[in-house]
């Protein structure tokens, strides 16, 4: 009866969960940008619209980042909050003008207009009028502000929408160019904004020009790790080091999995499974040509040990249902040992969670290794960012400047005094100091609390973790053994638009489905290779063919 | 007096209560007889309506025609209006460039609709799903209605009502989580099940007992929900007519086929023709959220379909087209199943 | 004799001509009740001890909460303790019953002026009506005509788009179409005219159906945060209750297409499960408090009552 007691209801139940994603893209058809031109940056036109680099010498991280042979950087460990913060910039930035921002927030919206707000606003000399929007339904706000003109002076367009937000459609129309302001040498008015790595910047680049500004910058951002209860382990008297192939987890499985217990050993392993396996971002080129990760023989590999992992019992039926939801939860309780996740689930956030649950709680991460147990690991490097934000068209050239002063109090290095208030408010008001961490007052709770500022621009990432060192020290040197094993994949850190008739055959969904319906065990490797052929003539090897003569031969691989 | 006004016009058993409750739908209709005044409202009227001239029927229905208006411009500015939208299932529909610069391919998206594997199994999956939701869960409400309805004590009546109506307002998420907690695969049944050397049975992941199991979340969350119409129209039964029958000695069994259920049977028929032209929708986000539980072969139907090949991919004209075959089958479907009523003697949407 | 002082208590219990009930007749009955309150209610508890629960229980079951091993109210105080949800309690309410109004307004007379079978142009209009429960534009076109129109943050952009249920309306149409025919007809004999013979028969009579709809219409603008996210994505200011409180029910729900970007923890970050469960529990508490308003006119005899007066 439900589905017909009303049509409203009807329009509910296509609602939560689905029903953010159904609109967005449907929106994002009234979308007014100009049609975005297919392509890539050219690599004369990308260099000319980079900024230079100058790095910041303010803060002095405890513990350095690290950099491997192909140029990616582990993030910067800091210990202990600086006592005194350094200041950076010495000047209020702004003129008095008005704006407003709108950013994507994960949590509680602040009130509008609050101390904390008003707090920034006096130190930035601007009236910022901070808009957050619910982040899990950013997807369909920004379509809408698009099609209705409406989009505010600063906007967060993370890149994971940059398709669905038509961003590639929306700069130079309803975004300003910021290439006059920033390309070059000019960047160096704005010292903070300079210290900004050259890769993140690169994410802002359409059409040969700079539009957008980067936040959280890393210099590695790996798609994600084995997580294992490394309390468990030892307890267990395993060590992690000891998996060092494909067949070694699958017989870690058989030794932790214990279903009458109610303890599994895997939680959904596939997403992390690409680097042991070598599988690419999306293409690897050999000798010029491009392979469809699709087509690697890797690739094919992988999924068949998914599927034999799948049918061994060793992962949790609820990871297996694609209940993803609470796959948290199952790793704080104990009911799954070893799990796949970003390397953003690696901080003190957790280990409170996971110590309420048990106080021996601690997690770790699986150094890399090759499924084949002989060969050199290997993983890719993520984008440098995947969060940019862009000014409005609409402004003017000295309101562009003043939010570019805006934008470099924002961007100040960690542990500054800029970005001790951007981050924790003001102290004695909204933080105060305990063991010399700034730590929120319950008047902070409410109104800083979250992430707003940063959205619009922050400095590169660091690794902090005040009050829980040993998670800092466990992550740093992790990423600096892994960084040692990064390379950059085919179009890294290229802004790429796909012409729209290969958009379906990119995303790929009966294909991918079938990938699914795989690594859950309820298909073969063979219905995978059925799919794969079909895909191919459907669009597949057109989509790679574009790819190679549009974007490899013309603007190289970006390597 | 209401007994004796309708029993004149029932002629297969007179003297019955079967056809006697007033304030109930669907009952005045005389059965199978076409030219046959319909039902008491009409007996006091002139005769032949049919022949009256537009003019004077337009300015005896004046104010039943202006009290639609509302509705009628509602429906046209926010409905009709932006049906402008479904041309896209014959473009090659760009968002980008917009609906009336996109390229015009005709029927192109139809032909290779139906040309697709996958459509046909989600077609067959929407319809399977629909018969099993047909069959078991339509009848749920009714009955939990008559139920409630013969318990005495007002008291538990209220309580019992209440309570069944609180599913309804759980997500589709979280009915999902408490079903796998319950009888998932490390849900308590299972746990169970191996702490007593028994094998486990994981009925979430099992695409063969996959309709049932959707169709019994369906009940769960809804069938409470599903009374509430039913009671106000067991609410609109004249207690004069248990009464009366009582009188002559018809048991309580004797009372509920004679009086009870023809008094629920135009809502009843109102209900289940509603449900045949909603047949094509059979629970979206339910199904988009058990999708990879199953596997896509078990758990897409038409809307699955449309959001992942059409929206899902950027094939927004695909999946546009898809959405028109649904709108058509549904309008067939609800006027097939309107005329199954009428057939039936009843009055279905609207009277014969 | 204590039948008649039973009777005298509660008005509505057995009635003196029905017999006296079965022992096996009830106990049937009283398993299928108990059955479906366990059904019910076992799960609810769940739910309602989650939303009570300190996250250390929480994770220690690894998912909802059965045996408690800690309580607190930081859910509710967490939600409840910030002004914007009292604001946006003020916003739900006011949308609520303007919407519920002027839903019930259009929607009565709709189904009053077509529920005469022989009325002109009622089977037109039928068509009108029904073909829209099937046939849709889409999102993009209902969006740009409801922007069009200026609807880009106004309240009325919450309640006109969605003012209309043609269920509703038909299903109130199938009550009126019979509902005291006999009066409606001796009304009409009387000389009264449509807009008198709704309001002072029709409405009167037809009592249960005019709440369960008001209750259909009360709770869809009540739930709904569709418009909401289309129409006023960034005016935090305007939001609905359940707008406000959607913020954490799907924290933390990955959206198709999103990657894990791993710049921190904010976008992977999964909402207590108490807060969500806290969301579901104050979702029920104002259906717990309205329905009994509906079901006073569930009552056994409402109807009679008013046909024989």
């Amino acid at each position: 009866m439900s589905s017909q007691i009303s049509r409203r209801t009807l329009l509910r139940t296509a609602v939560t969960v689905a029903g953010a994603a159904v609109a967005a893209p449907l929106l994002s058809a009234c979308g007014s940008g100009g049609a975005a031109k297919s392509g890539s940056n050219s690599k004369a036109g990308l260099a000319g619209a980079l900024p230079a680099f100058v790095a910041s010498t303010a803060v002095t991280a405890d513990i350095p980042s690290v950099t491997g042979p192909s140029g990616g950087f582990s993030d910067p460990g800091f210990l202990t909050y600086p006592a005194a913060p350094v200041k950076t910039v010495t000047k209020t930035p702004g003129s008095g003008g008005s704006y407003s921002a709108v950013t994507p927030l994960w949590g509680t919206i602040p009130a509008a207009d609050n101390p904390f707000y008003q707090a920034v606003n006096a130190a930035l000399g601007v009236k910022l009028t901070m808009q957050p929007a619910n982040g899990t339904t950013y997807n369909t706000a920004i379509p809408t502000l698009t099609a209705a003109q409406k989009l505010p002076d600063w906007v967060q367009l993370p890149t994971w929408w940059n398709a669905l937000f038509n961003v590639g459609g929306l700069v130079g129309t309803q975004l300003a160019d910021l290439t006059p302001y920033l390309a070059g040498d000019k960047i160096k008015e704005y010292p903070n904004l300079a210290a900004l790595p050259t890769g993140a910047w690169q994410a802002g680049v359409w059409g040969d020009k700079l539009y957008g500004i980067p936040s959280f910058a890393s210099g590695t951002a790996f798609a994600g790790a084995f997580f294992y209860r490394r309390d468990v382990f030892e307890a267990k008297g395993i060590a992690a080091d000891s998996v060092k192939s494909a067949d070694d987890l699958m017989n870690l499985g058989k030794e932790l999995t214990n279903a009458s217990a109610g303890v599994w050993a895997f939680d959904d392993m596939w997403t992390y499974l690409t680097q042991p396996f070598g599988i690419a971002q999306l293409f690897t080129a050999k000798d010029g040509k491009l392979v469809h990760k699709y087509e690697q023989p890797e690739y094919l590999e992988a999924l068949n040990w998914a599927w034999k992992l799948a049918k061994s019992g060793y992962i949790h039926p609820d990871a297996l249902a694609g209940n993803n939801n609470d796959a948290k939860a199952r790793f704080y309780a104990g009911k799954v040992l070893v799990t796949g996740d970003g390397t953003g689930s690696w901080n003190m956030a957790d280990a409170q969670a996971g110590q309420a649950a048990d106080p021996k709680y601690r997690r770790g991460a699986l150094p890399l290794f090759a499924a084949d147990g002989t060969s050199a690991p290997s993983i890719f490097l993520g984008s440098s960012t995947s969060l940019v934000s862009y000014l409005n068209a609409k402004l003017k050239p000295e309101q562009i400047k003043e939010l570019l002063a805006v934008a470099n109090y924002l961007a100040a290095p960690w542990g500054s005094a800029e970005y001790t208030l951007i981050n924790y408010g003001v102290e004695g008001v909204d933080h105060t100091r305990v063991d010399g961490t700034p730590t929120f007052t319950p008047a902070g709770q409410k109104s800083v609390q979250q992430q707003t500022y940063p959205f619009l621009v922050s400095s590169p990432q660091a690794t902090s973790n005040p009050g829980f060192d040993q998670i800092t020290k466990d992550r740093t040197a992790w990423e600096a053994q892994a960084v040692k094993y990064a390379y950059k994949p085919v179009f890294w850190n290229m802004n790429i638009t796909v012409p729209s008739r290969l958009a379906t055959a990119g995303a790929a969904q009966a294909l991918e489905d079938t990938v699914k319906d795989v690594q859950h065990g309820l298909k073969t490797v063979a219905d995978y290779q059925n799919a794969l052929t079909s895909w191919k003539r459907s669009g597949g090897d057109e989509l790679t063919a574009w790819y190679q003569s549009e974007i490899y031969d013309k603007q190289g691989s970006g390597q | 007096m209401v007994v004796a006004a309708v029993t004149t016009n029932s002629a297969d058993v007179p003297g019955r209560a079967e056809e006697a409750a007033p304030g109930l739908p669907g009952l005045p209709g005389h059965p199978g007889a076409p030219g046959t005044p319909g039902g008491p409202e009409q007996s006091l009227r002139p005769p032949s309506p049919r022949r009256l001239n537009r003019r004077i029927r337009l300015r005896r229905d004046r104010s039943l025609l202006l009290m639609t208006v509302p509705v009628v411009v509602l429906l046209l500015v926010f409905n009709y209006l932006p049906l402008f939208g479904t041309v896209t299932a014959f473009e090659y529909y760009d968002p980008i460039v917009g609906v009336v610069n996109s390229e015009w391919i005709g029927l192109e998206n139809f032909r290779q609709l139906l040309g697709d594997p996958l459509f046909w199994g989600s077609v067959w999956n929407t319809l399977e799903l629909a018969a099993v939701q047909l069959v078991l869960f339509f009848p749920v409400p009714v009955a939990l209605a008559l139920l409630l309805n013969s318990v005495l004590s007002p008291r538990i009546r209220s309580f019992v009502q209440s309570v069944t109506l609180i599913p309804h307002f759980f997500s589709w998420v979280l009915v999902i989580t408490l079903f796998q907690q319950m009888i998932g695969g490390a849900g308590l049944l299972n746990q169970f099940l191996r702490q007593h050397d028994m094998t486990p049975w994981n009925i979430m992941t099992d695409p063969s007992v996959f309709k049932l199991l959707v169709t019994s979340q369906v009940i769960w969350k809804d069938a409470g929900w599903g009374i509430i119409v039913f009671l106000a129209a067991l609410a609109a039964i004249d207690e004069n007519l248990y009464e009366a029958a009582a009188m002559d000695g018809a048991g309580r069994w004797r009372r509920m086929w004679h009086i009870t259920l023809p008094g629920l049977r135009g809502v009843i028929v109102l209900m289940l023709v509603l449900r045949l032209g909603n047949v094509l929708n059979v629970g979206f986000e339910q199904l988009l959220i058990q999708r990879y539980a199953v596997g896509h072969d078990a758990a897409d139907v038409l809307d699955t379909f449309s959001y992942f090949y059409g929206i899902g991919t950027n094939n927004y004209g695909y999946g546009a087209a898809a959405g028109i075959f649904k709108s058509v089958i549904s309008l067939l479907l609800i006027y097939g199943a309107n005329k199954l009523a009428h057939s039936f003697g009843e009055d279905g949407l609207y009277r014969k | 004799m204590s039948d008649v002082t039973l009777k005298a208590r509660r008005p509505s219990a057995r009635p003196v001509w029905e017999e006296e009930p079965t022992a096996v007749g009830q106990g049937v009955k009283g398993v299928t009740l108990a059955g479906i309150l366990v059904l019910v209610l076992g799960p609810l508890w769940c739910v309602v001890i989650t939303s009570f629960s300190t996250q250390g229980s929480i994770n220690r079951a690894g998912g909802l909460v059965i045996v408690p091993h800690g309580l607190t109210l930081n859910a509710y105080r967490t939600m409840l303790g910030d002004g914007p949800v009292t604001r946006a309690l003020f916003v739900s309410l006011g949308v609520t019953v303007a919407g519920t109004v002027f839903s019930m307004v259009v929607s009565v007379l709709c189904a009053y002026g077509l529920s005469r079978s022989r009325s002109l142009g009622h089977r037109f209009l039928l068509m009108l009506l029904v073909v829209t429960m099937f046939v849709s534009g889409g999102l993009i076109p209902s969006y740009l005509v409801v922007t069009g129109l200026g609807g880009f943050d106004q309240y009325w952009a919450l309640i006109l788009p969605s003012a209309v249920s043609v269920f509703n309306i038909l299903v109130l149409r199938s009550f009126y179409g019979s509902t005291a025919a006999e009066l409606i007809d001796a009304a009409r004999m009387d000389g009264a005219g449509d807009w008198r013979i709704l309001w002072s028969v029709v409405l009167p009579t037809s009592r249960a159906v005019t709440a369960v709809i008001t209750l259909f219409y009360a709770v869809g603008y009540w739930n709904s945060f569709f418009n909401v996210m289309l129409y006023m994505p960034t005016s935090s200011q305007k939001w609905p209750l359940q707008y406000v409180l959607y913020q954490y029910v799907n924290l933390g729900t990955n959206m198709p297409g999103q990657v894990n970007s791993g710049f921190g923890n904010a976008a992977n970050a999964t909402a207590p499960l108490s807060l969500q469960m806290a969301v579901v529990v104050l979702t029920l508490v104002p259906v717990v408090i309205a329905f009994p308003f509906v079901q006073k006119h569930f009552a056994k005899g409402v109807l009679t009552g008013a046909v024989k007066g």
